[in-house]
């Protein structure tokens, strides 16, 4: 099948290009880009049979890449399937998925790295990439084949969620992966301090009685994860970092020329431990509409479009497990921190670590419950949270999706130039929706954001050319959407 | 994710008002009333269902609410589970929903987990009384400590309380926090910073709080001294070096007991490690109401039982 995506407002980083026009794609490729850039450029002749997707008002984008998926295929199959999950992926926007190995077995042997690919092609409505464990069981006592993991495919190695705590092991890991030229991403908490924590240590934990992770835990990991690297000259990547303190580490590292990278994720950026006290938080005001601050102040809010879209943590019960997550969600001097981090560089990728739990191990007290959020379909329009209200520009957040991950793992990004794999995402950064976790595709339903109002929505996702999601009926025929002006003011300028 | 009607519980101090506080020791009075008469049973709850829920050992509370729900003609059982509900296989929402279907009108749950109340409260019909959670909260104990300072100094309002001891991990100390400050009392938290934390973590919900790492100068001109208990795992937690250290800097000694006046009221929720955080001396003054918090207890009980099944 070919598509012609018409009139979308091509945002495509690696190409540095984000302008209004037309997507044609033959035989699962990008055949060509009409752009206004490029003045004068006639559309070719176009084949057949070709579906012509109306994307007005919406923008068109390679596929996203998310660097931190747990997909529970072998032994966790209550929580994720490959099927469930690689839909929820899809349903978010993201083409390729990095397979986290905490899985029962772990994957940390080449015959489960060709079992779960064997699953993948079988059932994967998306790209799925193997991430290697660094020790065998991830219990950071003996290192992984790691030589054979990489032959079997493996694109990095992490024992998610875990830090090896042995510097020792952790210097041989970087050592011997580092000879491999693949990166190894870390979970950074120094679990010594603040042992069984529930939350983020704070104002909000000390009020609740909960006991806390302090914000060193992480950033005594990261540092010495990143001397490791040093001294090993080998790449490591920060997973899920989320203190003030972590980014300025990773920052100072990056200026020192450590061959260090860094991801966040969505809810790190958007949420803080107030979310734990649910009704017992101050309810936040909603913000004023971006006119009332002058014309065209904040960058990336169209004034005619409304109130940007906000957070209601209030929403939530006391104690709701939901928020329980790893790291924890920290406080807004560590988000405002993680934002600025993602705006100049230091961090390279939002990645969602997308930790879906069956409700059996949800529905307890908190102290007990699994961490974990269900990420993958609230991510875009997470994110984009901040863009409406001024604080990512969107092009960076898409850049961000897209090349930064690949980055990371040292690829050549996705991109839509034409020859190029046509993964592709097309979505309407302005359609409010509400979210219902029982609507998910992902089997986890965990989310803290069920009933809150989120404002961007993927509309078409494509994998090699095939639809692997349309949202209804999107994109055939009617004038749909609204008038491009409005979006091609965002990207104005750029 | 709906909220069941605030007045179905009382799971901490922090959402009632300086009234309904009022209300609850003016109500606390006449049921101590009641305990004082020779037939010390009146019918107002003859035929409704009291769970006592304990998953932590607390035969102190649990026999105290026991007493008030006779009192009030009320019928009582005790469910008592040790360790987490989880590791017994069994959900506290599965145990909550049986009690339902078996007859429950009021539960009152006593659990090692912070927040586990609200869990309860969120698949429960009938009323919650939350008798300890973890390190979070101690709603009757919180207000029996208000009824019994108001019963012997007249009021709350102005007073200098100090609570002293292993402040982070204590649910009592979160309770009265709340409760004394509502009230108008200057509340000092004094302990040695590994059983407090940062301070600002407390100013940033309670800012009119006053934090002292120093006994010596927290009780100067102190009109109560509230000793909390120190478990010995603190100290095998290396939280403290010893315990005598800690007597020495942060117990009621005899010392210390000379140096506060004779009409400043010694309270300690109990139970007691004598010799540790209180000397027998202190512990038996003629200024320590230790006894007279365990007997008004069941008073305060009576009060929130009759308040919630009204």
């Amino acid at each position: 099948m070919n598509y012609l995506i018409k009139n979308g407002s091509i945002i495509d980083p690696a190409r540095r290009v984000a302008t209004v026009g037309d997507v044609l794609i033959v035989d699962g490729k990008v055949e060509q880009v009409f752009d206004m850039a490029e003045m004068g450029s006639e559309p070719g002749p176009i084949p057949e049979g070709t579906e012509v997707i109306n994307a007005r008002g919406c923008v068109v984008a390679p596929g996203f890449t998310d660097l931190h998926t747990q997909l529970g295929e072998p032994g966790e199959e209550h929580r994720e399937t490959i099927a469930s999950g690689t839909l929820a992926a899809a349903q978010g926007g993201f083409t390729t998925v990095c397979a986290m190995p905490g899985t029962t077995p772990a994957l940390d042997r080449a015959g489960i790295a060709h079992q779960v690919r064997a699953i993948a092609q079988r059932d994967g409505r998306v790209h799925v990439e193997l991430i290697g464990a660094i020790t065998l069981r991830r219990e950071g006592k003996a290192l992984s084949e790691m030589i054979e993991l990489a032959e079997a495919g493996c694109i990095a190695f992490s024992d998610d969620g875990r830090s090896v705590a042995d510097p020792a092991l952790m210097r041989n890991a970087l050592a011997y992966a580092g000879a491999l030229g693949l990166p190894v991403m870390v979970h950074c908490e120094d679990s010594s301090l603040g042992a069984g924590w529930a939350m983020h240590e704070g104002a909000v934990s000390t009020r609740l009685g909960l006991p806390g992770a302090p914000a060193a835990a992480e950033e005594l990991m990261i540092a010495r994860d990143i001397a490791l690297a040093e001294d090993t000259g080998a790449h490591i990547h920060i997973c899920q970092v989320s203190t003030a303190g972590g980014v300025a580490r990773i920052r100072a590292a990056k200026a020192r020329g450590t061959r260090v990278t860094a991801e966040v994720s969505p809810h790190h950026l958007t949420m803080t431990d107030s979310w734990v006290l649910g009704s017992l938080a101050p309810r936040p005001a909603p913000p004023e509409p971006p006119a009332a601050k002058g014309k065209r102040a904040r960058r990336g809010v169209a004034p005619e479009l409304g109130l940007p879209s906000w957070l209601d943590p209030t929403l939530l019960p006391p104690y709701d497990s939901s928020t329980r997550v790893s790291p924890p969600l920290r406080t807004g001097r560590d988000v405002e921190a993680l934002i600025a981090g993602l705006n100049d560089g230091t961090i390279d990728a939002i990645a969602t670590g997308h930790s879906p739990q069956s409700r059996v191990e949800k529905e307890c007290e908190y102290g007990l419950a699994a961490p974990g959020i269900s990420g993958l379909e609230t991510a875009l329009g997470l994110v984009l949270t901040l863009v409406h209200r001024g604080e990512m520009d969107l092009v960076n957040t898409v850049a961000r999706l897209t090349e930064g991950p690949a980055q990371v793992l040292g690829r050549s990004p996705a991109t839509l130039r034409p020859g190029s794999q046509a993964d592709v995402v097309i979505f309407d950064p302005d359609q409010a929706w509400t979210v219902d976790a029982a609507r998910f595709a992902s089997r986890g339903k965990n989310t803290p954001l069920h009933a809150q109002q989120l404002r961007g929505q993927i509309m078409l996702t494509m994998v090699g050319g095939a639809v692997a999601f349309r949202r209804g009926d999107f994109g055939r025929g009617g004038p749909g959407g609204r008038h491009t002006s409005q979006l091609s003011g965002i990207l104005g300028g750029e | 994710m709906e909220h069941p009607p605030r007045r179905h519980q009382v799971i901490d101090l922090d959402d009632l008002s300086t009234e309904e506080i009022e209300e609850i020791l003016a109500t606390t009075e006449s049921m101590k009333e009641v305990l004082s008469r020779e037939i010390k049973q009146v019918p107002a709850l003859r035929g409704r269902n009291v769970v006592n829920m304990f998953f932590e050992d607390s035969t102190r509370t649990r026999i105290s609410f026991e007493l008030a729900a006779r009192a009030l003609s009320a019928n009582i059982v005790n469910f008592t589970a040790r360790g987490s509900s989880v590791e017994k296989g069994e959900s506290l929402i599965d145990t909550v929903r049986t009690l339902q279907s078996l007859g429950a009108d009021i539960v009152v749950i006593r659990h090692s987990q912070s927040g586990a109340p609200y869990l309860v409260a969120r698949h429960f019909q009938g009323a919650v009384i939350n008798a300890g959670d973890g390190r979070h909260a101690h709603p009757t104990q919180a207000l029996l400590d208000l009824f019994t300072i108001r019963e012997r100094l007249g009021q709350v309002r102005d007073l200098r309380v100090v609570i002293v001891g292993d402040i982070v991990h204590s649910r009592v100390a979160r309770s009265n926090i709340w409760g004394l400050t509502r009230m108008g009392a200057h509340v000092t938290l004094c302990a040695p910073p590994t059983l407090l934390g940062p301070s600002q973590h407390w100013l940033a919900t309670w800012p009119n709080l006053t934090i002292s790492h120093s006994l010596d100068e927290a009780i100067k001109g102190a009109d109560v001294v509230m000793a909390l208990r120190l478990q010995k795992e603190r100290m095998q937690a290396g939280l403290l070096p010893s315990l005598r250290e800690y007597t020495r800097a942060y117990g009621i000694t005899p010392e210390r007991l000379a140096q506060i006046g004779e009409g400043t009221l010694i309270m300690h929720p109990g139970p007691m490690n004598e010799g540790v955080e209180i000397s027998p001396e202190a512990a038996t003054a003629p200024n320590s109401v230790i006894e007279a918090q365990v007997t008004n207890g069941v008073a305060v009980r009576m009060a929130l039982l009759y308040r919630l099944a009204g």
